[in-house]
């Protein structure tokens, strides 16, 4: 698959000499199969992320965030990589223990880390067909990392408290992913917009007033997902005012 | 245009009378005016066998539009002209209770000269057409929906409206008419008034068909969702 060789091909020292079978991989049974020498992050519980501790592989350019030059990534991104087989996930505690995908499976069900189980279906779907995908409103790399991250500029980001207290106002609907489109020239430093920012409206589609409320704090196009069977739909509500004809 | 057109035509034109039934106004004209209303796409003609008359079905929505916006049609009910504009809404309103909000849906839409016909056969309120339907097909489906509507309030609403209108190569539009409930004044003239209406387009988006490698164009800025193909 076209997006799978860029993702996951790399021109990084570790690399060299081995051979890739993603597709086994992606198809694998029960067992879990781990391309030898994938990345490794470990479970924070504090964080309800995991640190990346041994980097594989050229996708670290589009997944996780950057703080003080440590990598993370959220539960959606080492759930999806540790499908693929290109993460092992350790535990807090002890050392070398892997956790199994089960229980991540489990983090994503006790909804406590911040993506529930169709966030993560839109995810993984929109993941797998190489879209770039981040959590709503999180920076890809903080300001205080700007000495020591190696990409460069720093991603000015909004105010933390602003966010959450507009987010509050009172509306079904929730901004959840902001999606960027396939590109191997992904810059974390210099993202740009987003294409357009996955929405949830929850059971039913969006009101008219829950679009608008929306729209009124996200200056991109929102797209509505929805989620049911396995299968993710997404659609666009946009006002439009029809033009006056001759 | 079509209402300078029939003004410039009134003293031929004489306040055409329109009987009104239980579902259409059945207007009698010269065979001009004939084609003159055919040319700004009201009604449809009934065909007979007359020569020097021609007579025009025209739906509640056009012929209150004619009376009301345009003023160049008279209605007449079993015979009796009706000369308050309030009776023929109310009759019109009590054969049909959805009358008034479809009108207002159909107004502000008619005044941008869109033309809005039935919709039924594609499941939906009306289409709209962008020229004279013999010359183009309808570019928007049209849902009418009011504060209180119950249209579309399902997700498997949205995908078979969505569906079914991408299928003869429509969008869907929603009109969204402001300020009415079952428990405001449906009477005219307050209800048309002050009222606003909102559109709005529902489209799906298919992501695997929309993935540019932009390798071969280096914009770190995104593609907006508008550039997209819809489904």
């Amino acid at each position: 698959m076209e997006e799978k060789d860029w993702e996951a091909s790399s021109s990084s020292e570790e690399e060299a000499g081995f051979a890739l079978d993603d597709d086994e991989q992606f198809h694998s049974g029960p067992k879990l199969q781990f391309r030898v020498g994938s990345s490794k992050a470990r479970w924070v519980t504090e964080l309800a992320m995991a640190e990346v501790e041994v980097k594989r592989g050229k996708l670290w350019t589009t997944t996780g965030v950057i703080r003080s030059g440590k990598t993370y990534c959220f539960i959606e991104e080492a759930l999806y990589l540790s499908e693929i087989g290109e993460l092992q996930m350790l535990g807090s505690e002890d050392d070398e223990v892997m956790i199994p995908l089960k229980s991540l499976y489990e983090k994503i069900a006790e909804e406590k880390s911040g993506c529930c189980w169709e966030s993560y279906e839109v995810y993984r779907y929109l993941k797998g067909l190489g879209y770039i995908i981040r959590r709503h409103g999180v920076p890809w790399t903080s300001k205080d990392a700007a000495i020591t991250t190696p990409s460069g500029e720093c991603f000015k980001d909004k105010d933390d408290v602003t966010r959450l207290l507009e987010d509050m106002q009172l509306c079904d609907a929730r901004a959840v992913f902001d999606v960027y489109l396939p590109t191997s020239r992904f810059k974390k430093s210099s993202p740009g917009e987003p294409s357009f920012v996955a929405c949830f409206s929850g059971d039913s589609p969006p009101s008219k007033e829950d679009v608008k409320v929306l729209q009124s704090r996200v200056a991109t196009s929102l797209m509505f997902c929805h989620v049911a069977q396995g299968r993710v739909s997404f659609f666009s509500f946009n006002s439009i005012d029809l033009p006056v004809l001759p | 245009m079509l209402y300078m057109q029939l003004h410039s035509m009134a003293p031929r034109w004489k306040w055409k009378a329109g009987s009104l039934s239980s579902c259409n106004v059945l207007l009698a004209v010269e065979p001009e005016q004939a084609e003159l209303l055919d040319r700004c796409c009201f009604g449809r003609l009934v065909l007979s066998a007359e020569k020097d008359k021609k007579w025009i079905q025209l739906s509640f929505e056009e012929a209150f539009y004619l009376l009301y916006n345009l003023k160049c049609i008279k209605i007449y009910l079993q015979g009796r002209c009706l000369e308050n504009e309030v009776d023929t809404w109310m009759y019109m309103k009590s054969q049909r209770p959805n009358f008034p909000i479809f009108f207002k849906a159909y107004s502000p839409l008619r005044s941008k000269n869109w033309v809005l016909r039935s919709g039924l056969q594609y499941g939906v309120d009306f289409v709209a057409y962008r020229h004279h339907p013999s010359l183009v097909h309808s570019e928007y489906s049209v849902l009418v929906q009011s504060g209180d509507s119950n249209r579309l309030r399902v997700w498997s609403d949205v995908h078979c409206a969505v569906r079914l209108s991408g299928s003869v190569a429509k969008t869907l539009l929603t009109v969204h008419v402001s300020g009415n409930s079952e428990k405001e004044d449906l009477n005219l003239p307050l209800c048309l008034e002050n009222y606003r209406v909102e559109e709005q387009t529902i489209c799906r988006w298919s992501p695997e068909l929309n993935r540019e490698d932009e390798t071969t164009n280096p914009k770190p800025n995104a593609t907006t969702v508008s550039d997209l193909k819809p489904v």
